[in-house]
């Protein structure tokens, strides 16, 4: 005991709500550090789904669909059966359980039987000994169809004498909400402005392409890996399609190239139908999907069409706000729906359309509707940025009206801590909003570019022309229903080292590296002691899906009980090596020592070896339920989400009144994170964020004609290059979650979401003209320069 | 069809290999080579994530027939690192966190490897020209540029 232990003792804090104690000083948390996979992907090593070497593997592939709404009258499969190295064909009679996918609900036919209802339906599988050989197998499969008049937009779906593109209708969901009284409030409003906002869809665009390897295993069990961003949901749906118990499917999740909720569905769709080849052959199957396969196949964002209208006093004060939402589906459910109370893009969107705002009276009615268009789904932001362009847009334009500066009319409404949501929840902790818009204010230096942004007028006489904008946003933490349960096993070894055994995936966002630092910290070790092992769903606890920015909060809380466990064993280890009572000692930086007399202490090894050599516990399980969501059906009340992000986006554009072209020069953003457990991490998040958000307000969109896809490869479907990302300047803010590991809340999904709207109000400010629709391509923008022109001549 | 001989030398080893004709050169490093740190994205040259060096220039590997590059020498990420010792992009790469899912990584690698080989002190703009061909969907490009002028800032303190 030479060694001199010089850690000044901090005091220790107690968390509210049963998570375990945490320090003020912290050794990992709070830390760049850098990421547990960053050398292996710097140097090529990381196998990547497709990396995977399977020679012996069967490969498969999809016959889709050419029609968008068809019957389907006869299916030979003879030709394709005969052909050599073919090993087998399936179609919808082939299934042994149930012919359905889905997020949420079964409703995607795994290989459609007697209908079609998008372009890329799946109508047989193949499995061969070759691609080459599997692409002519599905040239030779003869499908009689009967086209049915289709649908293509969700206001012409809710007309009675719609197509229907399901039996029960194209209605899906209606999602509500009631407080106050509306029309009083518009009575007593100075001002009322109202407008109909619509985006389009839009594409993850992750670049690793969707890849499955499906092992069939001799007592009828199955592995599949590939990258899913939840293995959980994909088990569940293998094991209904292939009428088996859940224990017999094994998930496991390969590295992602990039998800951004794509892969919750994707993988769903690939896994189901890699599974079922290798049912049927009893062989390896490799499934690749290519990029257009993916671009024509699997979910997107939801488009909407959004109509708000809002009413203020004359000094800015909120009084209502009522909207509505027509929400396009698509052909399938996927995540549009969720479950019960809060869950889906579709509750969410309706949850967030009055924004971050304080309003009195509110009514929002969303109608979710089923088209023969592809489906929308998961994607950064679920529903949130929609309409938060729509919301943003609006009270941008009020403020025009008001003649106040937005940020002013923004600063008077939005929530701060005390205040009561659209839904009636009271946020009683962690509302960073107000300090995020005064922290970004400075930082652009606002007021002074507002000052000098043009006065709207004259715009022959320029040819560029720069504004600025900003915008306001918050998003939830968690998934908004009772099944966001998250569990994790931390298994102590001998040495001192630790595995993580969890179901939370790694697609880029650095969970595996801010998972390994909570636990680091929890457990008094360095981030080198720990080792996540992958997602595997033989082994690690149902963890949810790695979705909704919950992975830091859910899964560190797990983390946290489960570190809590093993410490008990270390301590009493130190305890008995020691001679100290276990209430005295402290574990951190891999030493546990006296609190009394910091320089009385043992190597944190030395205590592990003592509860090995002792048979004390080696592992600790932790299982965080977090606090219970509510959402009324009918009133839309309730606290659906238990913790909200907050975020302010400035942007300065230049705009080419020439061509309609926008340059980006600039955008600083803030955020409230609660506690940033990697900062570097969460500035990429919020760098990578942004920059998707501009290419969703400048230049993407899926383009449809009569159901199909117009822009299937990136070559078409445009999405941000090096040359279109403007400077970015990432700020977080720090205000404690207390139900968060170390303060910490979701940071995922928030950067992606006010970016479009404070890009389309710089527009505004520079041309004065208003863009209502995503996204302000050149074309959009230079129409609504000259309709201005021609207002002006 | 008929397997044509052909000679690669990749990341300094020769190669001599048996090739279908039409096969293109991503899949000949993937499969026959097996050096699968080259990354399939989009099949149209758009994406970038099969970026490598060839002779000299940074191409988009699956759009080159690999007869085409006969006689050529490649370098893929797998080569950047000598005897261990990670390239100083690598290195940069790494520091400032300009890796998040890692699949646009090595056409972002060896497009900023072929651009400070040509130039150790570009500017601003001429590092996103340089990486305008390989798409990243998570960092924003933001750090990637950022550790592409750290590295040259290394690189050139290494010549003096």
């Amino acid at each position: 005991m030479e060694k001199v232990n010089k850690r000044v003792l901090v005091k220790e804090k107690e968390k509210s709500l049963g998570i375990p104690v945490f320090f003020e000083e912290l050794s990992t948390v709070g830390k760049s550090k850098i990421r547990v996979d960053a050398y292996d992907k710097v140097r090529g090593k990381l196998q990547y789904g497709a990396d995977l070497e399977c020679p012996q593997a069967l490969i498969g592939k999809v016959l889709r669909s050419p029609y968008p709404h068809a019957l389907i009258k006869k299916i030979n499969i003879k030709k394709a059966n005969h052909l050599p190295g073919v090993k087998a064909v399936m179609t919808a009679e082939d299934i042994p359980g149930q012919n359905g996918f889905g997020g949420i609900i079964p409703d995607q036919p795994v290989i459609c039987g007697d209908k079609v209802r998008y372009i890329g339906d799946g109508v047989a599988l193949v499995a061969a000994e070759t691609e080459e050989i599997a692409i002519k197998a599905l040239k030779l499969i003869e499908v009689e169809y009967e086209p049915l008049p289709a649908v293509f937009s969700p206001m012409d779906a809710v007309r009675p004498d719609a197509p229907k593109v399901h039996e029960n209708g194209n209605l899906l969901r209606i999602a509500k909400i009631r407080k106050g009284n509306i029309e009083k409030g518009f009575i007593e409003s100075d001002v009322i402005l109202e407008r109909t906002y619509t985006v389009p869809f839009v594409e993850h665009a992750y670049i690793e392409p969707d890849v499955t390897l499906a092992i069939p295993h001799p007592d009828g069990a199955i592995t599949v890996k590939g990258p899913m961003q939840d293995p959980f949901t994909v088990r569940r749906n293998i094991a209904s399609v292939l009428g088996i118990l859940i224990n017999k499917v094994q998930c496991v999740q390969t590295p992602i190239g990039g998800g951004f909720g794509g892969k919750d569905d994707s993988a769903i769709d690939i896994g189901t139908r890699a599974a079922l080849l290798a049912w049927k052959t009893g062989k390896k199957i490799r499934m690749e999907y290519d990029r257009e396969e993916i671009t024509l196949s699997t979910a997107k964002r939801h488009p909407m069409i959004i109509q708000c209208k809002i009413g203020a006093k004359k000094d800015g004060t909120f009084v209502v706000f009522e909207g509505m939402i027509f929400n396009e589906q698509g052909a399938y459910a996927s995540f549009g729906p969720g479950g019960r109370p809060a869950g889906g893009v579709h509750i969410h969107a309706v949850v967030m359309l009055p924004g971050p705002y304080v309003i009195p009276n509110v009514k929002v009615d969303g109608y979710l509707v089923h088209t023969n268009h592809p489906y929308g789904g998961a994607m950064r932001g679920f529903g949130a940025p929609q309409v938060n362009f729509a919301h943003e847009s609006l009270v941008d334009e009020l403020a025009e009206i008001l003649g106040m500066d937005p940020y002013y009319l923004r600063l008077k409404n939005c929530f701060e801590v005390g205040s009561e949501t659209a839904t009636g929840q009271l946020l009683n902790q962690s509302v960073g909003l107000k300090d995020s818009m005064e922290k970004t204010k400075e930082a652009f230096k606002w007021d002074e570019k507002k000052k000098l942004a043009p006065d709207q007028k004259g715009l022959k006489n320029t040819e560029k022309r720069r504004g600025v904008g900003m915008a306001i946003g918050w998003y939830r933490t968690s998934i908004g229903t009772s099944s966001d349960g998250c569990g994790a096993n931390l298994h102590l070894q001998e040495d001192g080292s630790v595995l993580l055994y969890q179901g939370i995936t790694e697609m880029g966002q650095g969970s595996y590296t801010v998972l390994s630092q909570i636990a680091a910290e929890a457990l008094g070790v360095t981030l080198e002691d720990v080792r996540v092992v992958t997602p595997d769903t033989d082994i690690a606890p149902d963890s949810g899906p790695t979705v909704g920015s919950r992975s830091t909060t859910l899964m560190g809380n797990a983390i946290l009980i489960a570190a809590e466990v093993i410490k008990k064993s270390l301590v009493e280890s130190a305890s008995e090596l020691l001679g100290v009572s276990t209430d005295r000692l402290i574990v951190k930086d891999r030493l546990i020592y006296d609190r009394d007399n910091p320089n009385r202490f043992v190597d944190l090894k030395e205590a592990a070896k003592q509860s090995k050599a002792m048979g004390r516990r080696m592992m600790g399980q932790g299982w965080y339920t977090p606090p219970k969501s509510s959402l009324d059906l009918e009133t839309g009340q309730g606290s659906p989400y238990f913790v909200y992000t907050y975020c302010t986006q400035m942007a300065e554009v230049e705009v080419d009144i020439k061509t309609g072209e926008v340059e980006v020069i600039k955008i600083i953003a803030t955020f409230d994170v609660g506690k940033a457990i990697n900062p570097i991490m969460v500035e990429g998040q919020i760098q990578g964020g942004i920059v998707m958000g501009l290419g969703y307000a400048l230049m993407e969109e899926l383009v449809l004609k009569e159901g199909v896809i117009q822009n299937l490869n990136l070559r078409d479907y445009i999405i941000p290059t090096a040359l279109d990302a403007p400077e970015i300047i990432p700020i977080y803010i720090e205000h404690t979650n207390v139900h968060g590991p170390f303060g910490a809340k979701g940071i995922g999904e928030m950067p992606n979401i006010p970016t479009a709207p404070a890009i389309t109000n710089a527009i505004a400010n520079a041309i004065g003209v208003r863009i209502y629709d995503l996204p302000a391509h050149s074309e959009r923008v230079y129409m609504a320069i000259r309709r201005r022109f021609e207002k002006e001549i | 069809m008929a397997k044509e001989k052909i000679q690669l030398e990749v990341n300094g080893k020769k190669f001599n290999l048996k090739v279908n004709p039409d096969e293109l050169l991503v899949d000949v490093i993937r499969n026959d080579i097996g050096l699968t740190g080259t990354k399939v994205g989009c099949r149209e040259g758009e994406c970038g994530a099969c970026s490598v060096i060839l002779n000299g220039k940074v191409i988009p590997s699956c759009l080159v027939p690999v007869m085409k590059a006969d006689g050529g020498k490649i370098l893929t990420i797998e080569g950047l690192e000598k005897e261990g010792e990670l390239h100083p992009l690598q290195k940069a790469f790494v520091q400032k966190g300009a890796i998040q899912c890692g699949f646009c990584t090595p056409g972002m690698l060896l497009s900023a490897k072929n651009l400070l080989d040509q130039n150790a002190n570009p500017t601003l703009e001429e590092i996103k020209i340089a990486i305008s061909g390989v798409l990243c969907r998570c960092t924003g490009y933001q750090k990637i540029i950022e550790a592409i002028r750290t590295a040259s800032e290394i690189i050139r303190n290494q010549r003096v």
